[in-house]
């Protein structure tokens, strides 16, 4: 069972992410995305903001698939710069890995 | 798709110990300037950042990595840090080839004659032109990254470089955003295009531009070629995505997954083919995939000094 934890939002802004709160999880990332992958970011931003980090760290790979085009960033309606939380839980996920 | 751990560990290890994401030495990648009279002193450094050099070489391990990716093979990728420099540096003396070579070098030559018609008062110093150290950047190596980027920062400072000429998105951007914010050092960045000044003719050509996602979004530089094109009578046939809605070449991924980027490629491909003009690319990472996919496609440089 994934243990919701609101708190990992807070924790990426240790990597430069300040955005989660305001997705709205409209899904026009999702559709505007180059990689027409899974609700590619529009789930992952999901996890962040309910805090299922196992969940991120167990697919971590999908991280690395963002092309970090920036059509995302561009499209959000909500200013939400879904491409730089994909690149703000890379760094999260390498800083783990560095630490490990 | 590789385990992007590996292949970070790998260019982060070879930019620390050789300031280059392969591990080659920088004096073997950059000779293009060779046998062009170039001045070492003037009011802004041509600075390349080594992209359109390194462009025969990512060919090269792109065609190894292409091979082995989602194979047990994969897994081993993360050993070649292990490999001592000195081996790898000797490696790539003989590891692309003299017509790629050849190719992307004449870019940057085409670049110093379209800024000597426009009058620009530059310079060349290769000694002080490294890779900026994006990938890192792109890859979420924060760390390695402004490591990097403070090393580069500082030689240029301690030089006295204060105006960089650059040629490629990736370097522009690393450069005009990310080096201030996380070095604390400016530096007046221009890109080659925005200082040309000549109307050059090219009447009755109508060609493609792609616009790269650095260029169209990150930057908003579009409307820059763009105009140029206008300027010397050749016709821009717009693809349907361009400017700040510019489709991705798949370059990006292409490190951790050659597979991905054939599959994001094949799709802007087929969006520019719709026009059935020639295309015309700004980024040696888009140049190369295009050439890749088979395209008609020639760097904006190259089109430029044709019709200078």
């Amino acid at each position: 069972m994934t243990q919701v934890n609101p708190e990992f939002a807070e924790k990426l802004e240790d990597f430069g992410v300040d955005t989660t709160t305001d997705c709205f999880n409209c899904g026009t990332c999702a559709a505007i995305c180059p990689l027409i992958y899974e609700h590619f970011p529009r789930k992952i931003i999901r996890y962040v903001q309910i805090g299922a980090k196992d969940r991120i760290l167990d697919n971590y790979e999908d991280l690395w698939k963002c092309l970090h085009c920036g059509l995302c960033i561009q499209t959000c309606p909500r200013e939400a710069d879904p491409g730089d939380i994909i690149m703000g839980l890379r760094r999260f996920v390498v800083d783990q890995w560095r630490r490990s | 798709m590789y385990n992007p751990r590996y292949i970070i560990d790998v260019l982060a290890d070879n930019i620390r110990k050789t300031r280059n994401p392969f591990g080659a030495g920088n004096g073997t990648v950059n000779k293009w300037w060779k046998g062009v009279n170039l001045r070492t002193e003037g009011d802004a450094m041509l600075y390349t950042g080594l992209m359109y050099q390194l462009m025969p070489y990512i060919k090269k391990t792109t065609k190894q990595i292409e091979k082995f990716e989602d194979t047990t093979l994969a897994d081993y990728v993360g050993l070649q840090k292990y490999v001592p420099k000195v081996m790898v540096k000797s490696a790539f003396v003989f590891m692309a080839s003299r017509k790629d070579k050849e190719y992307f070098g004449g870019i940057l030559r085409n670049i110093v004659k379209l800024l000597e018609r426009s009058g620009v008062d530059f310079f060349y110093r290769p000694k002080l032109d490294y890779y900026s150290g994006i990938l890192l950047y792109d890859l979420g190596d924060l760390q390695g990254f402004i490591e990097h980027a403070k090393f580069v920062a500082g030689k240029l400072k301690e030089k006295g470089i204060r105006k960089v000429i650059t040629v490629d998105p990736h370097t522009t951007y690393a450069l005009k955003v990310l080096y201030p914010k996380y070095t604390g050092i400016n530096f007046e960045v221009k890109t080659y295009f925005e200082r040309l000044n000549f109307k050059g003719n090219g009447y009755g050509k109508q060609v493609t531009l792609h616009d790269p996602c650095f260029y169209g979004r990150y930057l908003e530089l579009s409307d820059v070629p763009a105009r140029i094109l206008d300027e010397f009578g050749i016709e821009n046939v717009k693809v349907r995505n361009s400017g700040k809605f510019t489709g991705c070449c798949g370059g990006p991924a292409e490190s951790i997954s050659p597979a991905l980027t054939k599959e994001i490629l094949s799709r802007r491909y087929a969006d520019l083919k719709e026009t059935g003009k020639p295309i015309v690319a700004m980024c040696p990472i888009c140049l190369g995939n295009l050439i890749k996919a088979g395209a008609d496609v020639q760097d904006l440089s190259a089109l430029l000094a044709d019709c200078a």
